[in-house]
């Protein structure tokens, strides 16, 4: 009987409590109608323009919010707008609402004070994200995430090739250096600094580290030096077989994809393991492009979305992100026909319709599968990421 | 060394726009030529320095010392011309304006000398480091004729040169030309519509609309 | 009569405007630099952020590099402007190139940078139009022609893209010289027509062209959108590495941008200086070759040359329009294909109904931007012709010292702190702002295209017109504007260009409430597919240019039975 009432009033309990939060969230969306949310996110992918696009029309037709995507080329020019604002007190109608951020900026925004929140837990779909196996929604960089910032997307550091010129693709950092001492001139990584270059040079450290322990702790300045030195040591043996024989490094990732369209090189890497089959479909790659990884794993982190502290749209700002977290919109980005943006969803909970959705998500022809792709690495902490970014810049920008 | 003109006529599309003209002119003699406005003087007088206007052909010889001139670009015909407005150059003082037209290769010394020279025959001396906007109209037309007669050329041409003059200065500038013209001994040709401007002694053509 | 020209008040707010937002962005940067930024916590004065920008790794390559290229192409392209009208005025490709000068000007210079890039690449068109039949290559050649850390390829696309602007700026000021009648001078003085030019029309005509030679120069020393795409990547040039400061996820970085633009800042200062110090000992030295009676022209040989070079010139700025059309279109297009293998439709429809809104504000802005501009010029103008005619002071006068204000500084350098004050002002985020910031950078180029045409209007006829109306605004309005539509409209259409070419001040300014279509063209620039960029790039490029055209047709339009209007 005792355990009975226990139980009872256990249920009882979360009942009561469900239903707080229900009100709660019916009352954001009660707030919510008519709001326009300024959603500042990159925009040099139409693909990805064109899916914001469509998240827009629905949560228009869903929600009554408005939703509008302005279109930036560096989100940390967003970052520096808030940082003026908060400079200038301005506490209230700030210009951004909602706003497509990782890692390095979260660090900045999260210590600088300029995001609201807690407020990810608040979102309905929120409970279906996939916390367990996707550490690295709990700490973004290793910085925690605190519910600071609300998921979007997966990423993980894939390899891509052109499969008429590289018959049989690296299956590590030493095979890699291989390939390129055999076809020099035809692989390179983005100049430093820069998110894609460096995240390039942790997964070789990764791979040579004598103790990759070393990587999830803050950086020890007197052990630096012993614990990189198998990377300067791989970079140097690399460098003279580097596309431009490393005298010129591309600006970015996007680039990279031209490179690899042009031949100019043979092999490249991406975040997106999708983004590959996304380009075959739509001409940018030839269909002779595949994936790959390196058969020890490779680094993997996730990207969100934030609400800056003075924004006075935060309820249309939740609701739209909400959205981006139902399994309909998470659906949709994962088909590499559409984007191709791994979910943050766990499609183990989903039932019904929803888990249909997700069966029916097409696989890329150039995408691994899950199985392949296997769990990313963590991220180093993010102290290394300094320390690394100077000493390169010591070492080879001369 | 004498300037002739045989059977000079200039054509515009196919017509002429004066007789044929036919001129000796004499070392240290001054032609005029006359005629109403718009008769062609002025052209007359591009087509001897040469530089017609290509709308204009020539038909005829013009001759100095004996050269024709037909093929002989401007620069190189080694003929003068002064004009009515000074042109000097705004951004040189008087003695630079007046070492420009040297030709021949001289010491800083010699051109100095020159410059002296020529500017004690025309009054003007010690104006070598004058800004030439600081000159009075009768100063620059002096000026502007020493320097044309520096580069020592082989004839001299005048389009209309005293018309913006004042009448009292008029007098005093024509006979300065005139008497250095003579004493440099060259032919030249004076373009004017002002029949005071014609010096004593000198032939005068009247440039005429051939008819039909 | 008072003892003030009337039409004081516009050179007196124009003067005002651009020394308070130009100091206010200044001292916007100057603090940050001396590492005081409350808002991230830096609150004591050092100069620190000045120890860790001089001991940045790389730092001295990078300075040499932006010294290098900016110099260089300064030399480079004004050393062929002044060569090219040497040898060619007045023949048939001085008259083609006044004809072809405004379509070639309304091209943005990233829509051209991404062109021009795409040509020289090793991957690019002019290898692709030989291989592999001339040179045997499948796969492009690993060679360093882009990007090259020298800085060559920026140097060379800094030439070709200044030139026309320096040519432009030389047919207005040329009006002011007596051409035809020095070198009918100089000639019977037996000078040949480019020993003229050199010795004589050119030292007159070089005060006139002293301020656009310094904003080339400016110009050239902190450029960043093509710097981007064609300039060394490792190390980068200052202005680039400025950016990716300013832009670092650690943001005390930006003390290091702030020390980085004010140290920029100071290099254009000091090569301004020194081109102005050798101007007037190249005058002294040079006045013993003018006077010197040497009638030999040791430069003729060049002539072939300097022809070919400016009209490369035009060809390069062609081709890099045609590639980006052809980019338009494509489909998929691989190495070593002459064209694209398959050709496509979707990118334009797609480009052209996402950038109609952005196109709109654009046309808006750069609309509004251009007439008020015109209106202040105009009234800088006047005022400086009654100032001339009752010999009273001459505010107009003062203002060209501050006219080129906004294109020696770079834009870097100020912006930012215009963005706070803006931002504490609560002015940000406003149409109006907007439009003003714009206008910072209209109003220079506007006056420079207008002011010697305007200022050499014969001013009898106003008077003669004055005798008859008695009423100054009538006459101004249905007499001279009249007489000078084409100057006018000519001058409002790079206005207009201008304003459609801002990038830094939309962005800051607009704090994101305002797509134009330039931040579209950069943001999607910073991706990977060439063809949106192409198109994006293309409607760019077309906006400046319908008002080119409507600028040269409306006066043929309205005065087609005038032909004292036709010249």
């Amino acid at each position: 009987m005792k355990r009975f009432l226990l139980i009872f009033s256990g249920v009882l309990v979360l009942a009561i409590f469900s239903q707080a939060v229900a009100k709660d969230w019916s009352e954001i969306e009660m707030q919510a109608k008519g709001q326009t949310v300024y959603f500042n996110a990159w925009g040099g992918s139409q693909t990805i323009n064109e899916y914001i696009q469509w998240a827009a029309r629905q949560v228009q037709k869903k929600y009554n919010v408005r939703v509008i995507h302005v279109k930036v080329s560096d989100i940390s020019d967003v970052v520096s707008r808030i940082l003026v604002e908060k400079a200038a007190d301005k506490k209230t109608n700030g210009s951004v609402d909602l706003m497509w951020i990782n890692g390095e900026n979260f660090k900045a925004m999260k210590e600088n004070k300029l995001l609201y929140g807690p407020f990810s837990q608040k979102l309905p779909y929120y409970q279906l994200v996939d916390l367990e196996n996707k550490k690295t929604l709990l700490y973004d960089f290793t910085t925690p995430v605190d519910n600071m910032e609300s998921p979007w997307g997966m990423a993980q550091l894939v390899f891509s090739y052109d499969s008429k010129q590289v018959k049989k693709h690296p299956k590590n950092m030493l095979d890699l250096l291989a390939f390129a001492r055999k076809n020099p001139g035809r692989f390179t990584y983005p100049s430093i600094p820069g998110f894609h270059g460096t995240t390039f040079i942790k997964q070789v450290l990764y791979e040579l580290i004598h103790d990759p322990e070393v990587l999830n702790q803050t950086v020890v300045p007197c052990d630096f030096e012993k614990n990189t030195q198998p990377l300067w040591d791989f970079l140097d043996a690399l460098h003279p077989f580097l596309w431009r024989k490393a005298k010129v490094f591309p600006t970015s990732a996007s680039q990279m994809v031209s490179l690899l369209n042009d031949n100019e090189i043979f092999i490249s890497f991406s975040f997106n393991p999708n983004s590959v089959s996304n380009a075959i479909k739509n001409g940018e790659l030839p269909d002779t492009i595949r994936t790959y990884i390196h058969t020890k794993g490779t680094i993997g982190n996730a990207h969100f979305v934030g609400i800056p502290f003075n924004s006075s749209a935060r309820q249309g700002a939740m609701v739209f992100a909400n959205f981006l977290l139902s399994p309909e919109a998470q659906a949709r980005k994962a088909d590499p026909t559409i984007w191709g943006d791994p979910t943050v969803l766990d499609t183990q909970k989903l039932v019904g319709r929803d888990k249909v959705l997700f069966d029916a998500v097409p696989k890329g022809i150039a995408t691994l599968t899950p199985k392949e792709l296997g769990q990313g690495l963590p991220e180093p902490h993010v102290s290394w990421v300094q320390a690394l970014e100077k000493k390169w810049l010591e070492i080879y920008s001369k | 060394m004498s300037l002739e003109l045989k059977n000079l006529s200039i054509l515009k599309q196919g017509s002429t726009i004066f007789d044929p003209v036919n001129l000796v002119i004499k070392p240290g003699e001054i032609t005029t030529i006359m005629g109403p406005s718009g008769c062609g003087k002025s052209t007359l007088l591009s087509a001897v320095s040469g530089n017609l206007d290509k709308i204009f052909s020539l038909k005829g010889s013009i001759r100095l010392s004996g050269q024709d001139m037909a093929d002989l670009p401007m620069e190189k015909r080694n003929i003068g011309i002064l004009f009515q407005d000074d042109l000097l150059f705004p951004h040189m003082d008087i003695g630079s304006n007046l070492a420009f037209a040297i030709k021949e290769k001289t010491s800083r010394a010699q051109r100095k000398t020159i410059i002296d020279n020529a500017l004690k025959t025309a009054g003007l001396k010690g104006f070598e480091k004058r800004d030439p906007s600081s000159l009075s109209g009768g100063q620059k037309a002096r000026i502007s004729l020493l320097r044309s007669l520096l580069a020592k050329p082989s004839a001299l041409l005048l389009d209309e040169p005293f018309s913006k003059l004042d009448q009292t200065l008029k007098a005093k500038i024509r006979r300065f030309v005139f008497s250095q013209i003579k004493k440099m001994n060259i032919p030249a040709l004076l373009v004017t519509h002002d029949p005071m401007d014609c010096p004593e002694g000198g032939m005068i053509l009247n440039l005429n609309k051939e008819k039909g | 009569m008072s003892g003030q020209a009337k039409g004081r008040i516009f050179p007196v707010v124009v003067i005002s405007f651009f020394c308070v937002t130009i100091l206010a962005g200044l001292f916007g940067t100057l603090l940050p630099s001396l590492n005081y930024l409350p808002v991230i916590g830096y609150t004591r004065i050092s100069l620190s952020a000045w120890f860790d920008f001089f001991s940045y790794p790389g730092i001295q390559a990078s300075f040499l590099v932006t010294v290098f290229s900016g110099i260089t192409a300064s030399v480079g392209v004004v050393s062929l402007a002044f060569l090219f009208i040497t040898f060619s005025y007045g023949t048939a490709l001085w008259k083609f190139f006044e004809k072809i000068l405004s379509p070639v000007l309304s091209i943005p210079h990233a829509a051209f940078a991404v062109g021009f890039g795409f040509l020289i690449a090793p991957s690019g068109w002019f290898i692709r139009m030989v291989s592999p039949a001339l040179t045997g290559f499948t796969i492009p050649p690993d060679w360093i022609i882009l990007n090259d850390p020298a800085g060559v390829s920026l140097t060379i696309a800094l030439v070709i893209k200044e030139f026309p602007f320096l040519i432009m700026v030389t047919m207005g000021a040329l009006g002011q010289l007596d051409i035809k009648k020095t070198l009918l001078v100089g000639r019977a003085l037996g000078y040949s027509k480019e020993q003229i030019w050199l010795k004589i029309l050119i030292p007159r005509l070089y005060p006139h062209l002293r301020l656009s030679i310094f904003a080339v120069i400016a110009y050239s020393l902190s450029v960043v959108d093509m710097a981007i795409i064609l300039g060394p990547s490792s190390p980068s040039s200052l202005s680039v590495l400025i950016l990716k400061w300013f832009n670092d996820p650690d943001v005390s970085f930006k003390l290091l941008a702030a020390a980085g633009s004010l140290f920029l800042f100071v290099i254009v200062l000091l090569s301004i200086l020194c081109v102005y110090f050798m101007e007037r000992a190249v005058g002294v030295f040079l006045r013993p070759w003018i006077t010197n009676g040497n009638r030999r022209c040791f430069l003729s040989p060049l002539k072939p040359i300097i022809f070919f070079m400016g009209c490369g010139t035009l060809f390069f700025t062609a081709v890099s329009s045609v590639i980006l059309v052809i980019w338009s279109l494509t489909w998929q297009w691989r190495f070593p294909d002459f064209l694209p293998t398959t050709w496509t439709l979707t990118f334009w429809a797609k480009g052209l109904m996402s950038s109609f809104d952005p196109v709109m504000t654009t046309l808006f802005t750069g609309v509004a931007s251009a007439f008020i501009g015109l209106l202040l010029a105009i009234g800088c103008l006047e005022h400086e012709v009654a100032a001339g005619k009752t010999k009273t002071r001459n505010y107009t006068g003062y203002l060209h010292y501050f006219l080129y204000l906004p294109l020696l500084v770079p834009q870097i350098t100020f912006m930012a702190g215009i963005q706070f004050f803006l931002v504490i002002m609560k002015l940000d985020g406003y149409w109006i702002s907007l439009m003003v910031s714009h206008l910072l950078f209209v109003l220079p180029y506007m006056f420079i295209a207008l002011s010697a045409t305007y200022l050499a209007f014969y001013e009898r006829v106003t008077d003669q017109a004055m005798l008859l109306k008695r009423s100054y605004i009538i006459v101004l309005f249905r007499v001279k504007l009249p007489m000078l539509i084409k100057p006018i409209l000519f001058s409002f259409a790079i206005g207009f260009s201008v304003s459609v070419a801002q990038y830094i001040p939309t962005m800051l300014v607009g704090a994101g409430r305002f797509s134009t279509i330039t931040t579209e063209v950069v943001s999607i620039a910073s991706g990977s597919d060439r063809r949106a960029i192409a198109v994006y790039a293309l409607i760019q490029q077309f906006l400046p240019m319908v008002m080119y055209a409507f600028a040269i047709i409306l006066p043929k339009i309205l005065y087609y039975n005038r032909k004292g209007m036709q010249v």
